[in-house]
């Protein structure tokens, strides 16, 4: 799912940049207040982890193999905060040193891998397991779905960024000028791809690993328990995702053509919730370069470029939210000191 | 799958990585032209070019790119076969599988016929060069930035430009350690293959790969408790603590002069 | 490491004058330590041992004997769960660690040197591992630069400077780690089986320079499995027993003489093999006298 340089716009990677900061300056603050001291090697040493992981070939029944993401298995262990910054540790290093995703592109894959899919599946797997034993098959389940929809999920938004380029981005003939599959294919190729190839691939390894844990390391899988006002903030969040989401699946669900979309058809599919001082917004976006239709082009780059910026004005707000509430609550970090954890010599 | 193919792959993968790893540390201390740039310099040029890149409209503007790469490359005392190798294992794999079903089914003017029938269109050909080009032209940047600075330098780059110092300690970390990781993962593929005489059934496969991660796994979680010591036993406090010897001369100056001229003459022609 | 000449810079030279004449207290003070794995599993029981400047103290005892748990909790890593200690006078408690110029005081005086070396090569290239320590310490940068490049003189390994840690040797690492403490101009050295692994010549080489670096009032604590490394290096040794206590506390000629002592406590093997229908019995210890 690693999207090279050249697939996305300049102007689609800043916004992917804009809607990925928030993220990694909220994982950032509450990864040093949980971890203290030990945040440095504790993530370093993960996300290195991780990178191995990413290499490992999955072998499938049937007699391929893949790779997996393993967000999912990161975020169980350390916490979803740690694996945004942990993935995304990865995939800088991915991109720079093995050109595995751009570096222009970097943000839309944090994005993507390092913030969609440990978020999603982590919440997925609270929900799923809710307070079920460490070694319970539940758990392992949980697990198992979560890592699935968060790739899948992840896949979604990817599908997303890929597919409006044609619509957004061409010459005055039409020629697409980066990724030229509109979104009804982009979208089918993804979320198609990661339904039936990726998403088993990735809650496979998930599952494997996450069961050798239960059975050896349970201490591992018991990670970051939030409290109770905590869970609250995860249903905000739940519900976030949802709003998120519906945008595009508004886009899908409404069964006209496929392919291009005229601004009208847009309004039509329910997008009111969007406010309405975002359109006023929209209209009057530059467009990049000149030979873009001005009207067109600013209803629907307005409208997603409104749904990331919300998204991220949200996920602000839900934080300063959450700080407010838990300021009252116990403290949340749960990991022992060095002296309890204390491996045999 | 098969146990051999399985663990073949997994074990020449990591190999692999780890050649060219040391290939690009060797390539970064020649006495080549971007050898001798500053790293932060270096780094705000590339990032220009690939922007440049991501915003250049028309196919022979791309073309003209990729060969004056070509021609850092040679300054940089590059060998052209490294560094063609290097963008032609991503190229075809992802780029060309996108690409390719575009040359046959964007409508538009025909360019390749087949009697009466058309099979590849004018449009179709624009769509597949522009993103083929574009990604290469992309790649070689990152790839021109990697052969020729070292990785240290890179990371003291970012911090200089405020790159947040937890992400930049943490990044230069797990590269370091990654190499540990993949190393007693090469172990383990190794003394797995010493051990089969037969072949495994793809469901013992999968059951030891579960084990190998989940031991990897384990060893992170131990090795992060004893760095962590190692730190604290050194007066760890502040991760963002960096000797800084960054000094611009003459030839970092010439070059982002330069760097700044093409950018904007690229640029200008493409709206031309 | 042939040569025992020692470049220090002026800083140091006053340094160890002032240890030499004016530290006759103890360094480490421990009474009745006990220490547990989690799990409750027992590491150290009634660890009871004063160590002064001056003293080269071995430890030995078989593995798992707790070895290493002992000098963590020397270094102020891990805190004992029963027992008191002190360290240059001033108990070293968790709650003792959190005083920020006590702390400095204390990481800049007392060095620990792991057994694996990768655990201690953190940083990107050599340089940068030498130079962690004292820019932690918050000395200016020209100090930080010249105690750099002190260190790697030291153990001859200028030539390392850029490399990154993955393409060292076994031997090299040994030697960056050691390097990488010494740039904190310790008074204390504790090394975990600094030894290990080493061929004969390395080894033996350490062991001059070990006896080099300490002339002059500084400490060494070593763990060790080798009694060689521990009659050569050692004025004092502690043996740690399978009771998970001190079994012995003194001098090293005391016990390398006393080959049954040395068989109880599991620090050398009794080598027993058949012919036919006699049994062989001998034991491995080396004659030292020389």
């Amino acid at each position: 799912m690693h999207i090279p340089d050249g697939y996305l716009s300049p102007a689609t990677c800043g916004v992917m940049y804009g809607a990925a900061a928030p993220f990694w300056y909220v994982a950032a603050t509450r990864v040093r207040k949980a971890l203290t001291g030990r945040t440095v090697p504790v993530l370093a040493l993960f996300a290195a982890f991780s990178f191995v992981l990413m290499m490992f070939n999955v072998p499938l029944p049937g007699g391929t193999t893949a790779h997996a993401v393993g967000g999912t298995l990161l975020a169980i262990v350390l916490g979803p905060w740690a694996a945004v910054i942990g993935i995304s540790t990865v995939l800088g290093i991915q991109a720079l040193f093995f050109g595995d995703g751009g570096l222009m592109t970097f943000g839309a894959n944090c994005f993507n891998m390092a913030i969609v899919l440990p978020l999603v599946g982590y919440f997925i797997y609270k929900v799923l397991s809710s307070n079920s034993e460490a070694t319970s098959t539940r758990r392992l389940v949980a697990a198992v779905l979560g890592s699935y929809v968060g790739i899948v999920a992840a896949a979604f938004f990817a599908g997303v960024e890929l597919g409006i380029q044609p619509t957004l981005f061409h010459t005055a003939a039409g020629v697409p000028l980066y990724a030229p599959y509109g979104l009804s294919k982009a979208l089918g190729a993804m979320v198609g791809g990661h339904l039936l190839v990726a998403g088993p691939v990735e809650a496979l390894a998930t599952g494997l690993v996450f069961a050798f844990l239960q059975r050896t390391h349970s201490s591992l899988v018991k990670a970051d328990v939030p409290g109770k006002k905590e869970g609250k903030i995860w249903l905000l969040w739940g519900a976030l995702g949802v709003v998120a989401l519906a945008t595009p699946i508004g886009l899908l669900a409404s069964g006209t053509a496929w392919g291009e979309w005229g601004v009208d058809e847009l309004k039509d599919l329910g997008l009111g919730f969007i406010p309405s001082g975002m359109q006023r917004f929209a209209d009057w976006w530059p467009a990049p370069l000149p030979d873009y239709s001005l009207a067109r082009m600013g209803a629907v780059i307005g409208y997603i470029l409104s749904a990331f910026v919300g998204i991220a004005l949200t996920a602000l707000l839900l934080y300063l939210f959450g700080r407010m509430l838990t300021r009252k609550g116990k403290d949340l970090a749960t990991e022992q000191s060095p002296s309890e954890r204390d491996a045999p010599v | 799958m098969k146990s051999d193919d399985f663990l073949s792959k997994n074990i020449s993968n990591i190999t692999h990585l780890l050649e060219s790893v040391m290939s690009a540390e060797d390539l970064c201390r020649a006495p080549g032209l971007l050898q001798g740039l500053d790293a932060r310099v270096k780094v705000a040029t590339v990032v220009l070019f690939i922007v440049v890149v991501g915003l250049a409209r028309s196919l022979p503007i791309l073309g003209g790119i990729f060969a004056l790469i070509l021609v850092f490359v040679v300054l940089s005392k590059i060998p052209l076969g490294i560094f063609l190798k290097r963008i032609l294992i991503f190229i075809p794999i992802f780029t060309a599988v996108i690409a390719i079903p575009a040359l046959f089914v964007t409508p538009g003017a025909p360019l390749v016929t087949a009697g009466s029938k058309v099979i590849i269109t004018e449009q179709g050909a624009r769509t597949a060069g522009l993103l083929v080009l574009r990604v290469t032209d992309s790649l070689s940047f990152g790839i021109l930035l990697v052969l020729t600075t070292r990785w240290t330098d890179i990371l003291a780059a970012l911090r200089w430009f405020r790159v947040p110092s937890l992400f930049v300690a943490v990044l230069g970390m797990t590269y370091r350690y990654i190499f540990l990781l993949l190393h007693t993962a090469n172990s383990m593929f190794l003394a797995r293959r010493s051990r089969t005489l037969g072949t495994f059934s793809g469901r013992e496969n999968r059951r030891w790969l579960g084990q190998a991660l989940g031991t990897t796994m384990a060893k992170s979680q131990h090795l992060s408790e004893e760095v962590y010591l190692a730190m604290l036993s050194r007066g760890y406090r502040d991760e963002g603590l960096a000797l800084n010897s960054f000094t611009l001369r003459r030839r970092d100056f010439l070059w982002a002069a330069f760097a700044l001229a093409t950018a904007s003459m690229l640029l200008w022609s493409n709206w031309r | 490491m042939g040569s025992l000449r020692f470049g220090y810079s002026v800083n140091a030279i006053v340094e160890q004058l002032a240890v030499t004449t004016f530290n006759t207290g103890r360094i480490f003070e421990a009474s009745g330590l006990d220490y547990d794995y989690p799990g409750n599993i027992a590491a150290l029981r009634q660890i009871s041992l004063t160590i002064g400047p001056g003293e080269l103290v071995a430890l030995l005892g078989a593995n798992g004997s707790g070895k290493s748990t002992l000098l963590k909790l020397l270094d102020g890593l891990i805190f004992p769960s029963g027992g008191e200690l002190l360290a240059f006078g001033k108990p070293l408690s968790e709650k003792a660690l959190r005083d920020g110029p006590f702390v400095l005081e204390f990481r800049r005086k007392v060095g620990l040197v792991f057994q694996d070396p990768d655990v201690q090569l953190f940083s990107s290239t050599v340089w940068d591992e030498v130079i962690f320590g004292p820019l932690q310490l918050g000395v200016s940068k020209d100090e930080v630069v010249s105690r750099g490049s002190e260190a790697l003189k030291l153990l001859n390994i200028t030539h390392l400077r850029d490399r990154p840690p993955y393409r060292l040797s076994g031997g090299e690492k040994k030697k960056v780690a050691l390097a990488s403490v010494l740039s904190l101009h310790p008074q204390v050295l504790l090394l975990d089986e600094p030894t290990t692994g080493l061929d004969p010549w390395s080894q033996g080489n350490l062991i001059d320079f070990l006896i080099g670096w300490a002339d002059g009032g500084k400490s060494l604590v070593f763990s060790t499995q080798d009694l060689d490394t521990a009659e050569e290096l050692a004025t004092r040794v502690i043996v740690l027993g399978t009771d998970h206590g001190v079994v012995a506390d003194g001098k090293p000629e005391e016990f390398f003489s006393d080959p049954d002592f040395l068989l109880k406590t599991n620090l050398v093997h009794e080598h027993s093999h058949r012919h036919k229908e006699l049994v062989h019995r001998h034991q491995h210890i080396h004659d030292h006298r020389h």
